[in-house]
């Protein structure tokens, strides 16, 4: 039955919405069932870490070296250019890494991910798969999706050291503030729970954009056009809803402190 | 003479992206000297901006808006430690205004909009319509490349505006409305630290991270090779790349505007 009474846009968004929500269960029993074929894991975590790695370490420095330059900025008006290195520690280890590493991997790994499996259905390839009584969702997805939840976290960490990595090099370099000045608010700013809190999540958003470009790429239309839309959308959507759902996800972490 | 063999793999491995970014450097010029002489199509770069801009304009909404909320969250749990709630709503315009919604905006920008560009020249690239244009004495480029250059250029400060104006309304309804300062405050205090001339600023500069997107997206989809499997490559390029691109140039932007030298 469909309700017609809707306008289209928001039909076929709800339609997407209730096929990705069946893909995941679908998937889900499938992996509960078969299980990822052994020695996959690794190797797709290995994958997805190194090809996203060098591009993460670029981008999170050039992020550790604006949050420097603008904290300062905000802060010197009000005489407190020493708070850089806690506004550093702060934004970085708390909101930025865990969102930029989750960007990074979904426009590297995510984009990949929808593209290859795009391929695969447009030549029959998955079809051929269930040919042969290989389950398609356990053998494609459930290797990247326990590979992208081990390395997201490790990236994230990696991406929090190179912002404040860069940070201190500009504070100190570049704004001439004094170094362990920095150390000291950047310490003070954050605790050993907040790394925690960012490599969980990590994980979250390791499921989200695994499970978002490969239901893009199963769905994928006909022809090049096809795998263009399939590897654009998986990058925007789960993009779109990494940044929603940490919102809620921050209220809950951080939203009661004092 | 020793054998020189064994260094031909590396000196291709380093002059490849060397070769690439003459090869991009080549492209954006025959761009760049095609969109400064006629034939021009005003209707053409009208029509993609219109189709960027309404497809982009979902997805800046729905990231700009949660990241303002977030920076409200984190900055009252911050300054309430210092009982200085009350430079919550100056922080939030700072932080949108400079940073956030120029950065974010151009990120979706070539996450949509770019992406969307460069799977399409690498359809008609792949379907040979592309060469269909010149055989009917059509310059490719500047039918099909141009438009698109200019539109993503026009269609991204003007999302960076519509993103600024969602971070900010997302840093107040969480600030106000969820969390109960008084909106007198956060009005008040929102102008103490920034002025016009940071919109200005943020325009000017998604000006240039739009241009940069246009150029990098049509460059990947011009050149696009080997079915349909080019076109995702293509995309998946197009989005990196220029996301590298246009956050190492804005270092250089904010050192060049604020990054001035010297103790506090």
């Amino acid at each position: 039955m469909t309700a017609s009474w809707l306008p289209s846009p928001l039909r076929s968004f709800l339609h997407q919405v209730g096929s990705y929500a069946w893909f995941v269960v679908d998937f889900a029993r499938a992996t509960a069932r078969y299980g990822p074929p052994p020695g996959q894991v690794m190797e797709e975590a290995w994958r997805i870490g190194i090809k996203s790695l060098p591009i993460l370490l670029v981008i999170s420095a050039f992020v550790g070296t604006n949050i420097a330059l603008q904290g300062y900025n905000a802060f010197r008006p009000l005489g407190g250019g020493r708070l850089v290195g806690m506004f550093v520690s702060l934004a970085g280890v708390r909101e930025l890494a865990p969102i930029i590493a989750a960007a990074m991997v979904a426009a590297k790994a995510g984009t990949e991910m929808a593209s290859q499996i795009g391929v695969m259905r447009i030549r029959e390839q998955i079809d051929a798969l269930e040919v042969m009584a290989v389950n398609p969702y356990a053998f494609l997805v459930a290797p990247r999706l326990f590979g992208i939840t081990l390395v997201l976290p490790a990236l994230t960490l990696i991406s929090i050291f190179m912002m404040l990595a860069s940070g201190y090099l500009v504070s100190v370099h570049q704004l001439g503030l004094n170094g362990s000045v920095f150390l000291e608010f950047a310490t003070q700013g954050i605790a050993a729970v907040d790394f925690l809190y960012g490599m969980l999540k990590a994980v979250y958003f390791g499921l989200v954009i695994c499970t978002v470009s490969c239901f893009f790429g199963f769905t994928c239309a006909r022809g090049p056009e096809g795998v263009g839309e399939a590897t654009n959308r998986a990058v925007v959507v789960s993009a779109v809803v990494c940044v929603c759902s940490n919102y809620f996800i921050s209220e809950i972490l951080y939203g009661r402190l004092p | 003479m020793p054998d020189l063999a064994i260094l031909a793999a590396p000196a291709a491995a380093v002059l490849a992206p060397v070769r690439a970014l003459g090869r991009f450097s080549i492209f954006a010029g025959q761009v760049l000297r095609r969109a400064l002489r006629p034939p021009w199509y005003p209707e053409l770069v009208l029509e993609h901006c219109w189709t960027t801009s309404t497809r982009c304009m979902v997805p800046v909404i729905a990231v700009c808006a949660p990241f303002g909320m977030v920076l409200s969250v984190q900055g009252l749990s911050i300054f309430s430690m210092f009982g200085a709630q009350r430079l919550l709503s100056s922080l939030v315009s700072v932080a949108v205004l400079r940073e956030l919604a120029p950065i974010l905006a151009s990120v979706l920008v070539a996450a949509q909009g770019g992406s969307s560009c460069a799977a399409e020249l690498g359809a008609m690239r792949i379907k040979e319509e592309l060469d269909a244009t010149e055989v009917m004495a059509v310059d490719s480029i500047q039918y099909h490349v141009v438009p698109r250059v200019l539109a993503l250029t026009l269609a991204t400060p003007l999302l960076n505006v519509v993103g600024a104006t969602a971070g900010i309304l997302g840093g107040f309804f969480t600030a106000v409305v969820v969390k109960g300062e008084p909106a007198g405050v956060f009005i008040n205090e929102m102008w103490t630290l920034t002025g016009p001339a940071d919109v200005w600023g943020g325009v000017v500069k998604t000006t240039v991270f739009g241009a940069i997107i246009g150029l990098v997206s049509s460059y990947h989809g011009y050149y696009a090779r080997g079915g349909a499997a080019g076109v995702g490559q293509a995309v998946n390029e197009t989005v990196v790349r220029s996301t590298l691109a246009f956050i190492v140039i804005n270092y250089f932007l904010t050192s060049a505007f604020f990054g001035s030298v010297g103790g506090p």
